[in-house]
């Protein structure tokens, strides 16, 4: 008997750990309740799963402190009764069955907080295998596999490695990236979260191919959850002698440290991450020369992502080709995405390389979650673009979502619906680069504002003609003149917006008009007298009493008081408020 | 070493070299503004970017080393671009004014903040050098200058604006009492250059062709030379000694004048253009014009300069006891204020529209009131009446104001059936002055019947023949029009005669966005203005009404100066770059990112609204001084350069080593010169040497006019001794 809680920070602000202390409360044994990281299934928390003897699993979900003795119940009686409405569905259930899962495949099932669950799941095996290997077969089995750069970028990760290896020097730096800050991304999270040692692994073993003694990670501090967890894990694991001098007895040594970063999203542009680690103004530095031959304290460094590191240790067990056997030709392997916004599962989701977009959002994600149709689909964050309806069929590979002028960045996937205006959609984005440029290079700096200050006045209605030939210029003159990614990428959702969603650019500036009805200066909220009940609702609803009309009689909306919020609009129940 | 290609030119570079550097061996510029030898390369401003074959992305060449066989453009289309842009960006977050607006205002673009700040220093003399860059005869124009500097000062915003003109005339009165400047000669070109008009278009020309070395003549009809500020402008308001004075000395710098002779009756321009290598046409307006008013003709009605030239030349008309001016400009004030003295008893001046829109100078409106003028604002004569052929009353229209005109004025309209009848003995028309055509039926005229010349290069119908002033183009202006179109008829006339061709473009300057500065921080202090004649003694003669500015109200006036321009201008980097491309950053207008903020310690000065984030000065603080007195601060567009802990710079532990300030490529950060009262000057930098305690340190030295302004610490020794400015100064002089 094992009751798992699911304890990942998307469990937790979701009442998980009043879940857990509720079912403490009840006549349950302690010893059987134990947490596990993210399941997964973001859109079911809180989730708790029930394992019998015979290691077969009862999935609760949505489930509240106050089924705790409904529970309890169920365990000691077998009696379902009283949990049916939380026994997850069988639909729901493909949201996980249609994964696979490699970078995840502890997540949600073992508990972070014990080394010794991780290595029941065979872990460290992989390392200790690697360590009987030469650096460079370590390597080679990683060049096999396809690897690349699951930060965004895509760079094949052998190659960083070898370079960091061929770099002369004995003192190198191998670095985490966990700098996970793309609005709407949390698949190194939930790695750190649930499954730490698995990080720790990956980390070892690239260290031992580059030769490494010196392993960070650079976490942002938003993460307390993560460090919390990977503290404790490098501590079992420095316990085990598994961190450390002489590890599993061999000639290699390596030591830990994490690094809390202060919230910069450009720090997790590696010469910045790397400034920052030496206690600088987190600032990109100047490519070449390159962290390989001059990184962290001027020394060969090498930089991977989370997701990176965590495919490594299976990798290393499996084989490269099993790995390679996965995905399409220019990209092996799986692929982790955030998937939110408008679909109707969010949550975490893995897939092998080659699958299509319209596998994640309606295969696994369910689709729309309102009867709004499907629009776009933002990839990577700030610094991708978005993907249109008519383009759903892409496949899930470096070179063709690049073909679409979007990416396949870190895995931040944000799915919207008819009712996203794609405008604001860029705004937002851009909004949110023009915030977090570091203000070093001109093109970033300033170039982000006025891309910024030209989409708020569209989205007013001060657009005028010409405008959109001139953001399109300035975001071509940002991407050649800025001096790290994350200016080279931030113009990247207002020209995919403008490739894809011309006309709505249009519609703004031309006829003042937002056709998604997003834009509150563009839209007007009326209420239309033949449906209109009179129920009173919307008036008793508004914040500043624009709206007027007595019981079972039309009501009208002032629109010189109307300050837009949209609250008449989404609690009339017979469709009387309309946006023009 | 090795061997690369940029902009077509083979050369070498030692292995290891960034492409900066190898261009910069081999003298080919490339523009940067964040680079410096001094620091470690930084890549923040992508000005260096060049473009190199084969690689996709640009490169900073500030970083970016030479290899083998490397094939470099670095003005290629898409450099170019993308450095036109990043200046677009830079100059769209750079809030300043390179020149003060009083200067851009003034037609002839007099450094106005130069000599007002100079004088406010009681540097009299190279105040007048200032102005005699741009205006030959400044006592005189100090006097009547309608002055469009004043109209842009900011400073009236605060209260009222600084009182340029006078501290002009100031200024030039002081150098007209002893020892008068004479400007420096340049070697004699040869040539021969033939001025027809000796107004102020004429003699301004004149003057600055004669220190280009060409060897002048300015021919006049009248007596003497002046032109309309001899005989259009009355005695009270510019007398005709301070004139000659000016006259003189342009006579002594090399120009030879000659009177009494016409054009059409003594010599034709073609008969000039024989005898010259090039002619100037500044014959001025010298004819009143019409009002199409039934009885203009009548004996009694005169024109507004033809009158007032009868005074001055001493034959005064009778005017009678009852005259009526018509118009309301400075002209028609002149002629009122001289009917008062010529003893009329009741002077009306008939206006169409009301005071406020009058374009005479507000002080001439209340001055002439003062004497007892009378205005009879919203009315417009519609008929002259008369007996056997004399003038005896004036029929007026009543009007009223209607809509606003493309002018923003509001016009006037009559008000239906409503008139008004005035008895006069005389009537003046002032309502405007023309060309008289007769006199240059050689030259090709425009469709408002004035000589057609090119608005940059000056040039008419006829080669080498240059036309300027009141007799062309658009007609009759103010004089400070015609000597600033002069001037640059000057170097026009310089670039034919040299087969030179002559740069006209507008070279880009930086303006603030004038609605969105704050003055609340000002302290409120009034305009000072000279003292004046009391109205009953100078209504009576022909005196000077203004007694001009003492020394002291001169400096106290000068002093409220607002010092808009910027007083890096003359060696602001930034600028520079800014100037080559062609710009146009009001594509990308929008907010500013740091409030206009002035932060100083002894000598430094601080203005974030100018800052470019290059870094340099942090930088440099950092890496070479290791005092880290000033940092980065914030995140994105709102980034800002800040002394440490954000404190005032003189709280932090900088030892005003002024690195950062030789640094930067802008105003952002400035060192203080010895003035009293900062102002932008062309000051001249040489490298110079002191003994301190028995060892020599570099300094670098700014001089304007001789006098030290500034000395800056220039090697390490001079920079770790933490020297005071002072005691630098007192060595040097």
């Amino acid at each position: 008997m094992k009751i798992v809680i699911g304890q990942g920070s998307c469990g937790i602000a979701a009442g998980a750990e009043k879940v857990r202390k509720a079912l403490l409360n009840t006549n349950l044994n302690a010893g059987d309740i134990s947490i596990t990281g993210c399941i997964g299934m973001c859109y079911l928390e809180p989730i708790v799963d029930i394992y019998d003897d015979d290691n077969n699993l009862t999935r609760l979900v949505k489930v509240s402190e106050n089924d705790a003795e409904a529970i309890a119940n169920f365990v000691s009686s077998g009696d379902q009764s009283a949990i049916e409405s939380l026994i997850v569905t069988d639909e729901d259930s493909e949201f996980l069955s249609k994964q696979t899962r490699i970078a995840l495949r502890n997540c949600g099932i073992i508990n972070p907080d014990e080394i010794g669950a991780y290595i029941n799941a065979d872990g460290y095996t992989a390392l200790k295998k690697a360590l009987g290997m030469s650096p460079e077969n370590v390597i080679e089995i990683i060049k096999t596999s396809g690897l690349a750069g699951r930060g965004g970028a895509g760079f094949p990760t052998w190659f960083k490695w070898n370079a960091a290896r061929q770099s002369e020097g004995e003192e190198k730096y191998l670095i985490c990236n966990a700098d996970e800050g793309d609005p709407g991304a949390f698949m190194d999270r939930a790695v750190i979260e649930s499954d730490p040692h698995n990080l720790i692994e990956g980390m070892l073993i690239g260290a031992y191919a580059i030769g490494a003694k010196h392993a960070v990670v650079y976490v942002r501090a938003e993460y307390p959850l993560a460090i919390k967890r990977l503290k404790n894990a490098i501590a079992q694991a420095t316990e085990a002698g598994i961190i450390g001098n002489n590890i599993f007895g061999t000639d290699f040594s390596c030591d830990f440290m994490i690094k809390a970063g202060a919230g910069a999203f450009v720090c997790g542009e590696e010469t910045a991450l790397i400034e920052s680690l030496e206690g600088h103004r987190g600032m990109p530095r100047l490519k070449p020369p390159f962290p390989a031959q001059s990184g962290f304290w001027r020394k060969p460094s090498n930089i991977n992502n989370v997701e990176t590191f965590a495919n490594v240790a299976w990798i290393i067990n499996n084989g490269g080709e099993a790995f390679a056997a996965m995905g399409t030709e220019g990209s092996k392997g799986t692929k982790v995405f955030a998937v939110t916004g408008k679909v109707k599962r969010s949550g975490l989701v893995e897939i092998p390389m080659g699958k299509t977009l319209r596998d994640v959002i309606f295969d696994i994600g369910g689709g729309m979650k309102t009867d709004k149709p499907f629009k776009a689909v933002q990839m990577g964050g700030p610094s991708g673009g978005c993907i249109p309806a008519d383009l759903i069929d892409t496949v899930i590979d470096y070179k063709a979502l690049g073909a679409t002028g979007a990416i396949m960045g870190s895995g931040g996937m944000v799915v919207m619906d008819e009712s996203t205006c794609m405008v604001g959609m860029a705004k937002f984005f851009l909004d949110f680069t023009a915030k977090e440029s570091c203000g070093k290079c001109i093109h970033c700096r300033i170039g982000t504002k006025r891309m910024l200050e030209m989409l708020e006045r569209i989205t007013k209605g001060e657009g005028k003609e010409g405008d959109i030939e001139l953001l399109e210029e300035l975001c071509y003159s940002v991407k050649d003149g800025a001096l790290c990614g994350l200016g080279q990428t931030a113009p990247n959702p207002v020209l995919t917006t403008i490739k894809y969603f011309r006309d709505e650019y249009e519609a703004h500036i031309n006829d003042k008009k937002c056709p998604a009805g997003e834009c509150s200066d563009l839209i007007e909220y009326k209420i239309i007298a033949d449906k209109c009940r009179g129920c009173t609702l919307c008036a008793r609803n508004c914040p500043v009493n624009a709206i007027s009309g007595t019981v079972k009689n039309p009501h009208t909306i002032d629109t010189s008081k109307c300050i837009k919020c949209g609250k008449c609009y989404s609690v009339c129940k017979f469709g009387a408020v309309v946006k023009e | 070493m090795i061997h690369l290609t940029i902009n077509g030119k083979q050369i070498t570079a030692p292995e290891g070299a960034t492409i900066l550097e190898a261009a910069k061996q081999n003298d080919i510029y490339i523009p940067t503004l964040c680079y410096d030898e001094a620091v470690e390369v930084y890549g923040a401003c992508g000005l260096c970017v060049v473009e190199a074959e084969g690689i996709p992305k640009l490169l900073r060449s500030c970083s970016a080393k030479v290899s083998e066989g490397m094939v470099i453009n670095t003005e290629s289309e898409r450099v170019v671009q993308s450095r036109k842009v990043a200046m677009e960006l830079l100059m769209s977050a750079h809030d300043g004014d390179c020149v003060a607006p009083c200067q851009l205002n003034c037609p002839a673009h007099t450094d106005c903040q130069g000599y007002v700040g100079l004088i406010a220093n009681g540097e009299y003399e190279s105040a007048l050098k200032l102005i005699k860059n741009k205006i030959p005869l400044p006592a005189s124009i100090g006097r009547v200058c309608p002055h469009p500097c004043e109209k842009a000062c900011r400073r009236k915003n605060v209260e009222e604006p600084i009182n340029i003109a006078q501290l002009k005339a100031f200024a030039a009165d002081m150098d007209l009492k002893a020892n008068s400047y004479l400007p420096d000669i340049m070697v004699r070109t040869g040539k021969k250059v033939a001025i027809i008009g000796g107004g102020p278009a004429g003699l301004t020309a004149a003057y600055y062709l004669n220190i280009m070395g060409h060897s002048v003549t300015v021919y006049d009809m009248m007596d003497k030379m002046g032109g309309m500020l001899r005989y259009g402008i009355p005695q009270y308001r510019l007398p005709k000694e301070v004139l000659d004075q000016e006259i003189a000395l342009i006579e002594k710098s090399g120009v030879k004048l000659v009177n009494n002779v016409k054009l059409g009756k003594d010599f034709t321009i073609n008969s000039l253009k024989e005898n010259n290598d090039a002619v100037i046409v500044a014959v001025g307006a010298w004819q009143s014009s019409s009002m199409r008013t039934p009885g203009e003709d009548l004996e009694g009605v005169y024109g507004g300069i033809d009158f007032l030239r009868a005074v001055i030349n001493g034959n005064a008309p009778v005017i009678g006891d009852k005259v009526v001016i018509c118009g309301g400009g400075n002209t028609a004030m002149d002629a009122c204020r001289t009917a008062v003295r010529l003893g009329a008893k009741e002077v009306y001046v008939v206006y169409r529209r009301t005071r406020n829109e009058m374009p005479a100078d507000k002080l001439e409106i209340d001055e002439a009131e003062e004497e007892g003028v009378i205005y009879k604002f919203l009315t417009n004569p519609i008929s002259f009446n008369g007996e056997n052929g004399k003038v005896t009353s004036i029929t007026l229209q009543v009007m009223e104001l209607g809509e606003p005109d493309a002018s923003g004025r509001r016009s006037p309209v009559p008000v239906e059936g409503k008139t008004e009848e005035i008895a006069v003995d005389s009537v003046i028309l002032a309502i405007g002055q023309k060309l008289v055509q007769g006199d240059v039926s050689e030259l090709a005229l425009n469709n408002r019947g004035n000589i057609e010349a090119d608005p940059d290069f000056f040039t008419t119908n006829i080669d080498g023949v240059f036309a300027i002033g009141d007799a062309t183009n658009r007609g009759a202006s103010i004089a400070i029009e015609a000597i600033g179109e002069a001037d640059r008829c000057a170097k026009a006339v310089d670039a034919y005669l040299n087969g030179q061709p002559l740069d006209t473009r507008v070279p880009y300057i930086s303006k603030r966005d004038e609605k969105a500065i704050d003055y609340s921080d000002r302290e409120i202090k009034s305009r000072l203005t000279p003292k004046v004649l009391p109205p009953d003694v100078r209504n009576k003669n022909f005196d000077e009404v203004s007694l001009g500015f003492t020394e002291e109200e001169a400096k106290a006036e000068a002093s409220r100066c607002l010092e808009c321009g910027c007083r890096e201008y003359y060696k602001c980097k930034l600028l520079g770059v800014a100037q080559l491309y062609d710009i146009n950053p009001e594509r990308f207008q929008g907010e500013m990112p740091q409030k206009y903020t002035r932060d100083e310690n002894a000598f430094i000065e601080r203005n974030t609204a100018k800052c470019i984030l290059c870094g340099l000065c942090v930088r440099s603080c950092r890496e070479v001084m290791d005092v880290h007195a000033i940092g980065l601060m914030g995140r994105g567009f709102k980034t800002d350069v800040s002394p440490a802990f954000s404190l005032p710079l003189d709280q932090t532990n900088c030892t005003n080593c002024g690195l950062c300030v030789s640094l930067c490529p802008t105003g952002a950060l400035t060192e203080k010169s010895s003035l009293q009262k900062q102002v932008p000057l062309n000051e001249d930098y040489t490298e110079e040497f002191v003994e301190i305690d028995g060892k020599r340190a570099s300094v670098l030295v700014s001089r304007y006019n001789g006098k030290v302004l500034r000395v800056i610490p220039n090697d390490e020794l001079s920079r770790s001794m933490q020297l005071s400015r002072e005691e630098l100064i007192e060595k040097l002089t």
